[in-house]
């Protein structure tokens, strides 16, 4: 049995229990994790070229910013806007790539916003760290209210818990696998999972978390001291099953009243009639993603 | 940081704060400008989607008086250029933002402004 992942079952609050065991998590190890994601995956940085200039966009849980200065190869044409709960991360993401870039402290549940205001948005590696399915789809509504009506677009990715066999982590109920898992069952759930990242060095940011992050008495699971210079932080995921993202949209279009499909050219319905369109979904490197667009008649 | 192109796009999210909740208030505000890439492009395309007497008011909030109060039928460089600075070279550093209907306070630190809401103000 690996070290790496354990799964666990949320209790108590899910705002408290997020501040636990997600947003405190990276305000601590901010600059660790930041040095070690840097590169774009391919489908993103696709999505984002494929975009015309003069959009804006929202990056819906941008951590350390690193798609804030995408497309590379026509840098100002576009702007994406990042928005995460990690003040520690978001102070990263403010320079990256030695520019200026537009960061906002807030929460991917929220919309801050003019509604529909943005052209397109991504949240990648986001939603699956809330702890709730209600708000996992409260997240997905939100990204979807956040876009033009219109035309907007938008890609969500997550943590599968089927691994790409290149991965480092076993989950427990997953399967190691190259290939897209078919989907079987609407119904199927992931699993909440902790997953440990391990600090060598005692980090420069603790100063800043709040008092009650740290009145916590030997009974919180948030740090567990390894050696006097390691500590591990537990981070939690909802790693999703095939097939449950795709169900986090139907829901979430039912629930805006929207329709799921693509445009439909049939000529007797009523203008203002809107949906979105599934324009691409699948699995890739350990996640499942896929990408929306709005529309409306 | 807050510039004028992300606070044209921020609405106040107070649970039932729906009308008059645009555009936020600047209030208290140091600022700092920076020179940034020019990129027409951009501005072209962006320019439609603006909400352009917020962005006038805003500017004029800021001690910046360069922008028409209508946009211009014709589009030269020097009016791109002047929309530039005000949309993308002028820094809101440290202050806040108010709510024009519900007075809620959205404080900016360093550059960024913090949207977080308490459990019972969320919408």
């Amino acid at each position: 049995m690996p070290s790496d992942v354990t799964t666990v079952s949320v209790s108590g609050n899910p705002d408290e229990y997020e501040d636990e065991h997600v947003h405190t998590v990276y305000d601590e190890i901010a600059g660790h994790f930041s040095s070690t994601r840097y590169k774009p995956w391919p489908i993103i940085a696709q999505f984002i070229s494929s975009l015309p200039a003069g959009w804006v966009g929202l990056d819906s849980g941008t951590g350390n910013g690193k798609y804030l200065p995408l497309p590379l190869d026509r840098p100002g044409q576009l702007w994406t806007i990042g928005l995460d709960r990690s003040i520690n991360l978001l102070r990263i993401a403010q320079t990256v790539g030695q520019k200026h870039r537009e960061v906002v402290l807030g929460n991917v549940l929220d919309v801050p916003w003019r509604r529909g205001a943005f052209d397109y948005a991504i949240s990648i590696a986001t939603i699956h760290h809330l702890s709730t399915h209600e708000r996992r789809k409260t997240a997905v509504k939100s990204l979807l209210q956040s876009i033009s009506p219109d035309y907007g677009r938008a890609l969500i990715y997550v943590w599968a818990m089927e691994q790409d066999s290149l991965s480092k982590r076993i989950i427990p109920g997953g399967q190691q696998t190259g290939e897209t898992q078919v989907v079987t069952d609407k119904d199927k759930r992931g699993v909440d999972v902790f997953v440990p990242w391990v600090l060598k060095e005692p980090s420069s940011n603790r100063s800043n978390i709040p008092a009650r992050h740290t009145s916590h008495q030997g009974t919180s699971p948030l740090t567990i001291m390894h050696e006097s210079s390691a500590k591990a932080f537990n981070r939690f995921y909802h790693m999703f099953a095939a097939g449950e993202l795709e169900q986090l949209v139907i829901e979430a279009a039912e629930d805006m009243n929207i329709q799921l499909g693509p445009k439909s050219t049939d000529s007797s319905i009523n203008a203002g009639v809107s949906g979105i369109a599934v324009v691409q979904s699948g699995w890739e490197r350990s996640n499942y993603y896929i990408e929306l667009q709005r529309w409306r008649i | 940081m807050v510039r004028l192109i992300t606070h044209n796009l921020l609405a106040c999210h107070v649970r039932g704060c729906n009308s008059n909740n645009f555009p936020l208030q600047f209030q208290d505000v140091q600022i700092g400008l920076r020179e940034a890439e020019f990129n027409p492009d951009f501005l072209r395309g962006f320019l439609p989607k603006i909400e352009w007497n917020a962005l006038v008011d805003s500017a004029r909030q800021l001690g910046d008086t360069s922008l028409p109060a209508e946009q211009p039928v014709m589009i030269d460089d020097d009016f791109l250029k002047t929309l530039h600075h005000v949309l993308l070279e002028i820094h809101v550093e440290e202050g806040a933002m108010v709510c024009p209907n519900c007075k809620h306070v959205y404080p900016i630190s360093n550059g960024i402004p913090n949207m977080l809401l308490a459990d019972h103000e969320i919408g």
